[in-house]
């Protein structure tokens, strides 16, 4: 089965070049300044183009290229412009969407998907014959592969929207799914000042700091990009210690494929409880300075 | 200028109340109420809000069960003017989903088309886009803020690695974040007179569905729960445990 992929984010479009060629061939649709960063992935062929990534426009011109290359399946990262692409390609073309997966395979000849469902709570298994995907990140780890795709340049449409002015967000040097350690932070660490507290525990075991929704959008004690959850990001480490973190299905989302589970709250029945390996009762800020003290012995 | 604004509102299950079966895994979807989903409970907010600013009048419309009047009645306690119920569409699928609101949306004067970016329950993100196309007008998607003057609505657009204030022409349909507002909790007067509001009911024709469920469980946790109470005894055990982990 051939595969046209596309993502704004260029993490997740590596992504899908290597998932998807597991069905054959993969066309990666690109624009032109990131061609470069991506062509060693080694999709089958590149299509190019120029200009805003508006999802109305992408829309469009993903409905050229698959029209073209008539690729039976079109795969689409899932960022904000992603899925609102996805939406007005399936509105377009009037095919179906199987939306935010986290695996596709093929099942003797049927398309199986998995996906959250209510909320987080379960995850739906599903035969589809949709021909759209819009994929959540961290599907399959991009490899690099040797060779030189064509490349083909296409004209993007114009945007019935406009974009008066980019306003940056504060980045940071820290990518919390790529860190192997991560100490997350809840609600229960109480004040922004209380995250100086725990850095330097984070520090000991080379760690990143993260945190509950409500951390980092509520109360933007962290930034957004530290968002461990079902909305935020979805976390694999190695080990995840997470701090006054009730454990609200959202958030367990987003920290399920963690290897190691640690948890401390005050509250002995947080639903983190049931989601850790490891668990301590118990106030953290008495709770932290001993584990620093241990960790160092 | 007054607005024909229209709000997408749908229901869900109170997630807060699914407890996956012990044995099978499988949810209580079935035995839990259905309440104001959370997504469309902002951008109800917004409508009002942009009514309260601007002037004009906001139409409620859900996609629902026969237990929907209630959260519309709920949405009327918020300031929303009028109500439409569709029943008779129960599946999952959201092209259809998106179908019937889009005819329905025709069919009714709409500057602006206000919903959520994607439902807490399903989570799919597709009805912004899918209703954008198959009215053929403009989204504004991911909204922090709205703003409209003549013609035109200017909306901040939040992404993952920087926000945009984006413009376009009306009608328009604009997806809004959780972060937008604060839902108002309306005063009791207005929920009394919200129950002797009038809501129209339509159904709907069910679609067939595209896709087969072989499952819906409960992940299993296979975490190995060891919980102290007395932080005191496991610090040591969870100390090695993070070193042997770490290294």
């Amino acid at each position: 089965m051939k595969t046209l992929v596309y993502s704004d984010s260029q993490d997740i479009a590596a992504q899908l070049v290597a998932k998807f060629s597991q069905f054959g061939e993969v066309t990666l649709l690109v624009s032109s300044g990131n061609v470069d960063k991506l062509k060693k992935y080694g999709p089958t062929s590149i299509i190019s183009f120029e200009g805003p990534e508006n999802p109305d426009a992408l829309a469009n011109i993903a409905r050229t290229a698959a029209e073209k290359g008539q690729h039976e399946m079109i795969a689409i990262g899932s960022t904000t412009v992603g899925r609102d692409m996805a939406g007005i390609l399936a509105g377009m073309i009037g095919a179906d969407v199987m939306a935010e997966i986290v695996d596709i395979r093929n099942d003797g000849g049927k398309i199986v998907t998995r996906r959250f469902f209510l909320g987080g709570k379960t995850v739906l298994e599903e035969e589809t014959t949709s021909k759209i995907f819009t994929v959540s990140p961290g599907i399959a780890e991009p490899a690099e592969k040797a060779g030189s795709p064509p490349i083909e340049h296409l004209g993007l449409a114009a945007s019935s929207v406009s974009v008066i002015e980019v306003i940056p967000k504060m980045a940071s040097s820290e990518d919390i799914e790529k860190a192997s350690v991560i100490v997350s932070v809840g609600r229960g660490i109480g004040s922004k000042e209380g995250i100086e507290k725990i850095r330097p525990l984070a520090e000991a075991l080379n760690g990143v700091i993260a945190g509950s929704r409500p951390v980092c959008l509520d109360y933007q004690w962290l930034s957004e990009e530290k968002q461990v959850g079902l909305s935020g990001k979805k976390v694999r480490p190695k080990v995840y210690l997470a701090l006054g973190i009730s454990g609200q299905i959202q958030h367990i989302a987003g920290m399920r494929g963690s290897k190691m589970v640690v948890a401390v709250n005050k509250d002995k029945s947080a639903p983190i409880f049931e989601e850790a390996d490891y668990g301590l009762v118990g106030d953290l800020y008495q709770i932290v300075p001993k584990l620093l003290e241990a960790l160092k012995a | 200028m007054p607005y024909q604004i229209v709000v997408l509102i749908k229901q869900m299950p109170d997630l807060e109340l699914i407890k996956p079966d012990p044995s099978t895994g499988e949810p209580n979807v079935k035995s839990v109420p259905l309440r104001f989903e959370t997504l469309s409970k902002h951008a109800t907010e917004a409508a009002v809000r942009l009514k309260e600013k601007y002037g004009g009048k906001v139409t409620g419309i859900c996609l629902g069960t026969e237990t929907a009047g209630q959260v519309m009645k709920e949405a009327f306690a918020m300031g929303v003017d009028e109500g439409i119920v569709i029943t008779g569409y129960q599946g999952s699928n959201p092209r259809y989903t998106a179908r019937i609101l889009a005819e329905k949306i025709k069919s009714i004067p709409h500057d602006v088309v206000v919903l959520g970016n994607q439902s807490a329950d399903s989570y799919t993100g597709m009805i912004p886009g899918m209703i954008s196309s198959m009215l053929g007008v403009p989204l504004l998607g991911n909204a922090l803020s709205i703003e409209l003057s003549d013609g035109s609505a200017q909306v901040l657009r939040v992404m993952e690695d920087r926000n945009e204030k984006i413009q376009s022409k009306l009608p328009a349909v604009i997806s809004v974040t959780q972060e937008i507002n604060e839902p108002r909790l309306p005063p009791v007067m207005q929920i009394l007179a919200a129950g002797r509001k009038p809501i129209k009911t339509e159904k709907a024709e069910p679609g067939k569905s595209y896709t087969a469920i072989r499952s819906n469980k409960a992940p299993k946790s296979e975490r190995k729960k060891q919980i102290f109470e007395d932080p005191v005894k496991g610090i040591p055990e969870v100390v090695k445990a993070l070193k042997e982990a770490i290294r």
